[in-house]
C-alpha cells in the first residue's frame, strides 16, 4: 500500500531508482488488490430441498438473547426469515452485515422479520456477537438443541423462510447476503401471486 | 421544495467543481495565472452549494417531509429533535452530503489562506486536486447516492426513524462529524503533495505549510476514533469498545499513517531528508481513507456499520485506484530525482529514532491492512471463508504497541544528527527508574502476567521521559523570563502531552482486556450477588414509556452506589427491543451491566450481564489528553518563524545532484535560481540541521 521512498539509513549520494522500483511494487501490490475487491465472488448459498419445504413451520418459542421472549406465532402475517447461526462459525460471521442490512432495509411494519436462533453455542457469546455487530433482531436461545432438531439443521448457518401462512416455503446452507435473500423472497411472494 | 433546493445545491457544487477543473487545467496549459487563480471562485460556489443542500435536508428532517426518501427512512414524528439532526448522517446518501459539506469547508479554508498566491501554479494545481475530488463525491451526490431522492407514490404519513442504535446516545451528534473532519481533512495535504510531484518542486517547505493541516486534521481524526470506540462501549452493550471491526480498521489505518507522517516530517524540516518518503505517507493516508470508506459502504467486508450497505462500491474502488495510480505513478516519475541527498549519520540520534518510529507505523498499517483484506484473498485463492478475528489483531500489534511505546520513551531524549551513551544514559536514568519502580509497585500489588507489566512498565518509562522533556521545556521557559506556559505550547510540547495521552491509553488498553472480566448473576428484586469484589443489588424492575422510547429497566445498585438502570429498550413502535447497558465508572474500574434475561413470570429472576474491566475511564482520559496536546500543538511556540513557502519555481534538477532536465508539466516560468527555504536545500552539510535557529523549542537539544 505504502508507495515508499528507500527509508532506510543507508540512503546515498548515488542515483538510483529506488524510488522507481518501489512505486512499482507498490503499483502492484495496489493494482491486484483494486482486482481482489473487485472481483472478490459473491458469496455461495445453495438452495437445499428437504422434506421440510411445504411443511408448517416447527414452533420457536423461549428466551431471546436480548433478555426478552419470543414466540414464532407471533409473526403469524409476516413474510419470517429464520436464521439459525452461532459465534463460532466463519460464514455466520460473514453474513451477519448482510443480515443487519436486510433487517434495516425490512424494519418497516408488517414487512418480513428475521429471526435468529441460537445453535450450539453459549448465550453470553452468542449474545457479545449479536451486539458487537449491531444486530437488533431476536435471537431465540435453543436450549437443548430441540428446534434445531426439529428444522433438521446441521450446521450453521442455515436459512428458512416461511411464509405468512406459517409454511416453510424454502431452506438455504451456507452465508446468505442481502441480496440473495431479497431475491428469494421475492420469488416466494411472486410465485403466489 | 426541499428536493429541488438541495438538487439545486448539490448540481451547484457539481458544475462549480468541474468548470473549475476545467478553467484552472485550461490557465495552468496555457500559462494563464489569471484563469488558474479563478479557483477561490468555484472554491466559494462548491461551498454554496453544499451549504444549499445541507439546509435543505436539515430542513427536510426538521418539517418532517416524508416527501424525501431519505426522510422517510431515517426520521419519524416522534424522533427527538436531536436525533432529528443527526439523521442527516445515520444513512449514507446524508453522510456522504456531511462529506461534501466539510470537503467544500476545507477548500473554501485552504484557497481563503494561500489567497495571496493564487497563482502560484503550485497553489493551482493544489486547488485543482481537491476540486477533482469535490467533483467525485457531489457525483456521487447527484448520481448513485442522491439524498434528495424523493419517494415513489404515495407520501408516508410517517417516517420509519432512524437506526435504533443511532437514537440511543447523544455521541452520534459528534463521533461522524468530528471523525469525518478527520477523514476529509487529509485531502488538503494530498493535494500540496500532488501538487509538488506535478510541478516538481518538492524542496520548497510546502509540505511543512500544509503539515498544520494534517495535524489539524489528524487531531480531529484522532477524537473521533476515540468517540467511536466510546459510542462503542456506551451502546452496543457488548462491553468492548474496540473490536477490530473492519470499519474502526478503516479509520485506524489513516491514523497510523499520519501519524508517522508527523513524525517524519520533522526531519524533512530539521534535516531535509525523507521528502519522498514523507509525500509517500501523505499519498497514502489520503488513499487509505477512500479505501476505508469503500470498505465501509461497499459490504465487501463483513462489519458492524454494514446498515449503510449501499451500490456505490465501485465507484470508491475505481476512485481509489485512481488515486492510488495517481500518487504511485507521479513518485515513480519524480521520485528518484527528487531524493534528498545525505542520509542519516547514526541510528542512535533523533532522526533515527523517527526512522525506527516510520517503520514500526507502517509495519503496524500493515498488519492491521492484511488482517482487514486477509479473509478477501483467502476466499480467492482458497475458495473457503474465514474471519479474521482480534485475537489476530492482538497478538500481531501488542510486540509493535509496546516498541512505540519504547521508542517515545527513548526518542524525545535523543538529540539530532548524534549521540554518545553517556548523554542517553543522564538523560533516561530517571525515567528508567520511574519504569522499574511502576513494574515493583504493580508486581507488589498483584498484578501478573508478562504482557501487562511490560506495558506498565514501559508506559512508566515512557511517561517519565516525557514530562521530564515538559518539565526541562518549562524550566528554560521560566528562566527566559517567558513564562512557564510558554514551556508548554508549541509543537514539540503539545506532542509531549499527545505522547502522554498515549501512554494513558496503552496502559488502559493493557490492563482493561488483560484483566477485564465477564460473568453473569441472576437475581430476585432485593437480592444481592458479589462479582469480581464488587457488590451487586438488585432492587427490582420498572417500566419507561416516552413517545422515543420504551422501555424495562432493572434498577441495580453496584457496592451501594446507584442506582443503575440497564434496559431493553424500544424505540418507537414496531422495533426490535435492544440492550441499554448502564456503567458505573471510577478511576479504578469499570462495572458495566446489562440486562441478559428478563423474567418469564412476575417477580421472577433477572438475568444481569456484569463485566468489570480495570482502567477504562483511563481510556477517555487519555483521548482528552490527546486534544489538550493537540491544541498545545497548535498554539505556537517561541521562536517560530512565519510560515510562508513562497518562492520562485526550483526546477526539479536543482534539488538532486543535477541529472537530466525535468519534464517540468506546469509550463510554469523557468527556473529562477533563487533558494527558497534553505531548511530543506541544505543538502548534506550535516550542520545545516544544528545551526540554524530552531522552529521550535527543541528541550532535548537543550539541558
Amino acid at each position: 500500500m505504502v508507495a515508499s521512498d528507500d527509508a532506510g539509513p543507508g540512503v546515498t549520494t548515488r542515483r538510483r531508482h529506488t524510488a522507481r522500483w518501489v512505486a512499482g511494487v507498490a503499483l502492484v501490490v495496489g493494482a491486484a488488490l483494486v482486482a481482489l475487491l473487485a472481483t472478490s465472488p459473491p458469496q455461495t448459498v445453495t438452495e437445499v430441498d428437504t422434506p421440510l419445504v411445504g411443511q408448517s413451520a416447527p414452533a420457536i418459542s423461549g428466551p431471546t438473547l436480548a433478555g426478552g421472549s419470543f414466540a414464532l406465532g407471533s409473526l403469524r402475517g409476516r413474510w419470517t426469515v429464520v436464521n439459525f447461526f452461532a459465534s463460532w462459525c466463519a460464514p455466520c460471521q460473514q453474513e451477519q452485515p448482510d443480515l443487519v442490512a436486510f433487517a434495516y432495509a425490512h424494519r418497516s411494519p408488517g414487512d418480513a422479520a428475521l429471526v435468529g436462533v441460537v445453535f450450539d453455542d453459549a448465550s453470553s457469546t452468542a449474545r457479545s456477537f449479536m451486539r458487537s455487530t449491531g444486530a437488533t433482531w431476536p435471537a431465540v436461545v435453543d436450549a437443548g438443541g430441540q428446534i434445531a432438531l426439529d428444522y433438521g439443521v446441521r450446521g450453521p448457518p442455515e436459512t428458512f423462510i416461511v411464509s405468512p401462512e406459517g409454511t416453510v416455503v424454502a431452506h438455504f446452507d451456507g452465508p446468505m447476503t442481502n441480496a440473495s435473500l431479497d431475491y428469494w423472497l421475492n420469488r416466494a411472494q411472486g410465485g403466489r401471486g | 421544495m426541499n428536493a429541488a433546493l438541495g438538487h439545486s445545491g448539490v448540481l451547484l457544487s457539481l458544475a462549480a467543481s468541474v468548470m473549475g477543473v476545467v478553467v484552472i487545467a485550461y490557465g495552468l496549459a496555457r500559462s494563464r495565472p489569471a484563469l488558474a487563480r479563478t479557483g477561490r471562485i468555484y472554491a466559494a460556489l462548491v461551498l454554496l452549494g453544499a451549504i444549499v443542500a445541507t439546509v435543505a435536508m436539515e430542513r427536510a428532517l426538521i418539517t418532517h417531509d416524508f416527501s424525501l426518501a431519505f426522510v422517510a427512512a431515517n426520521n419519524s414524528r416522534s424522533t427527538p429533535l436531536l436525533y432529528t439532526i443527526t439523521g442527516m448522517w445515520s444513512a449514507l446518501a446524508g453522510s456522504i452530503l456531511l462529506w461534501g459539506l466539510i470537503l467544500a469547508g476545507y477548500i473554501a479554508a485552504m484557497v481563503w489562506r494561500f489567497r495571496r498566491q493564487g497563482a502560484d501554479p503550485l497553489v493551482a494545481w493544489a486547488t485543482l486536486v481537491t476540486l477533482v475530488v469535490a467533483a467525485f463525491f457531489f457525483g456521487l451526490m447527484a448520481g448513485p447516492a442522491d439524498p434528495f431522492r424523493t419517494v415513489a407514490g404515495a407520501v408516508p404519513a410517517n417516517g420509519l426513524g432512524p437506526n435504533v442504535l443511532l437514537q440511543d446516545n447523544a455521541l452520534v451528534a459528534f463521533h461522524p462529524p468530528i471523525l469525518y473532519l478527520g477523514f476529509v481533512g487529509f485531502t488538503i495535504p494530498f493535494a500540496f503533495a500532488i501538487a509538488s510531484l506535478i510541478t516538481g518542486r518538492i524542496g520548497e517547505g510546502w509540505q511543512l505549510a500544509t503539515r498544520r493541516w494534517t495535524l489539524f486534521a489528524w487531531a480531529f481524526l484522532t477524537v473521533g476514533i476515540v468517540l467511536g470506540a466510546w459510542w462503542s462501549y456506551q451502546v452496543l452493550g457488548w462491553g468492548g469498545f474496540w473490536a477490530w471491526d473492519p470499519v474502526e480498521n478503516a479509520s485506524f489505518l489513516p491514523w497510523l499513517c499520519a501519524t508517522a507522517y508527523l513524525h517524519s516530517v520533522l526531519v524533512q524540516e530539521r534535516r531535509g531528508l525523507l521528502r519522498v518518503w514523507n509525500l509517500s505517507l501523505v499519498i497514502a493516508t489520503f488513499s487509505l481513507t477512500i479505501l476505508g470508506t469503500f470498505l465501509t459502504r461497499s459490504g465487501v467486508i463483513a462489519s458492524v456499520h454494514a446498515f449503510s450497505d449501499s451500490d456505490i462500491g465501485p465507484l470508491l474502488l475505481g476512485f481509489f485506484g485512481v488515486v492510488m495510480a495517481t500518487g504511485v505513478g507521479l513518485i515513480a516519475w519524480r521520485g528518484d530525482r527528487l531524493r534528498s541527498p545525505g542520509g542519516i549519520d547514526s541510528v542512535l540520534s533523533r532522526e533515527g529514532a523517527f526512522l525506527v518510529n516510520n517503520l514500526l507505523f507502517v509495519a503496524f498499517a500493515f498488519v492491521v491492512l492484511l488482517g482487514t483484506v486477509f479473509p478477501l484473498l483467502y476466499e480467492a485463492f482458497r475458495g473457503q471463508q474465514v474471519t479474521v478475528g482480534a485475537p489476530y489483531f492482538n497478538a500481531m500489534t501488542l510486540p509493535i504497541g509496546l516498541a512505540l511505546l519504547l521508542l517515545m520513551s527513548i526518542g524525545p531524549a535523543l538529540p539530532w544528527r548524534k549521540t554518545t551513551t553517556s548523554t542517553l544514559r543522564d538523560r533516561l536514568a530517571v525515567p528508567a527508574w520511574v519504569g522499574a519502580i511502576v513494574i515493583v509497585a504493580c508486581v507488589a500489588g498483584g498484578v501478573r502476567g508478562l504482557g501487562p507489566l511490560v506495558a506498565f512498565g514501559l508506559g512508566g518509562f515512557a511517561a517519565a521521559a516525557n514530562v521530564r522533556q515538559l518539565v526541562l521545556s518549562a524550566r528554560g521557559a521560566h528562566r527566559s523570563g517567558a513564562g512557564v506556559w510558554r514551556g508548554l505550547v508549541g509543537r514539540a510540547n503539545g506532542g509531549m502531552v499527545v505522547h502522554l495521552g498515549v501512554v494513558v491509553i496503552a496502559v488502559a488498553l493493557a490492563a482493561a482486556t488483560s484483566f477485564g472480566h465477564r460473568s453473569e448473576v441472576t437475581l430476585r428484586p432485593g437480592q444481592v450477588a458479589s462479582s469480581d469484589g464488587h457488590r451487586i443489588t438488585f432492587e427490582g424492575l420498572t417500566q419507561i414509556r416516552t413517545p422515543a422510547r420504551t422501555a424495562t429497566e432493572a434498577i441495580v445498585l453496584v457496592d451501594g452506589r446507584g442506582p443503575l438502570l440497564p434496559a431493553l429498550s424500544q424505540f418507537g413502535a414496531n422495533t426490535e427491543e435492544v440492550g441499554t447497558p448502564a456503567i458505573d465508572s471510577s478511576l479504578e474500574d469499570d462495572v458495566y451491566l446489562t440486562v441478559d434475561a428478563l423474567p418469564v413470570k412476575a417477580n421472577g429472576p433477572v438475568t444481569i450481564g456484569v463485566t468489570v474491566q480495570p482502567l477504562v475511564v483511563w481510556l477517555w482520559g487519555g483521548g482528552l489528553l490527546l486534544v489538550l496536546g493537540s491544541a498545545l500543538a497548535a498554539v505556537p511556540g517561541k521562536r517560530r518563524r512565519p510560515t510562508d513557502p513562497v518562492s520562485a519555481p526550483v526546477p526539479a534538477v536543482e534539488t538532486g545532484d543535477g541529472s537530466s532536465g525535468s519534464g517540468d508539466a506546469t509550463g510554469a516560468s523557468r527556473p529562477v535560481l533563487r533558494r527558497a527555504r534553505p531548511v530543506v536545500e541544505s543538502g548534506e552539510s550535516g550542520e545545516s540541521g544544528d545551526d540554524k535557529p530552531a522552529q521550535e523549542p527543541v528541550p532535548a537539544g537543550s539541558p
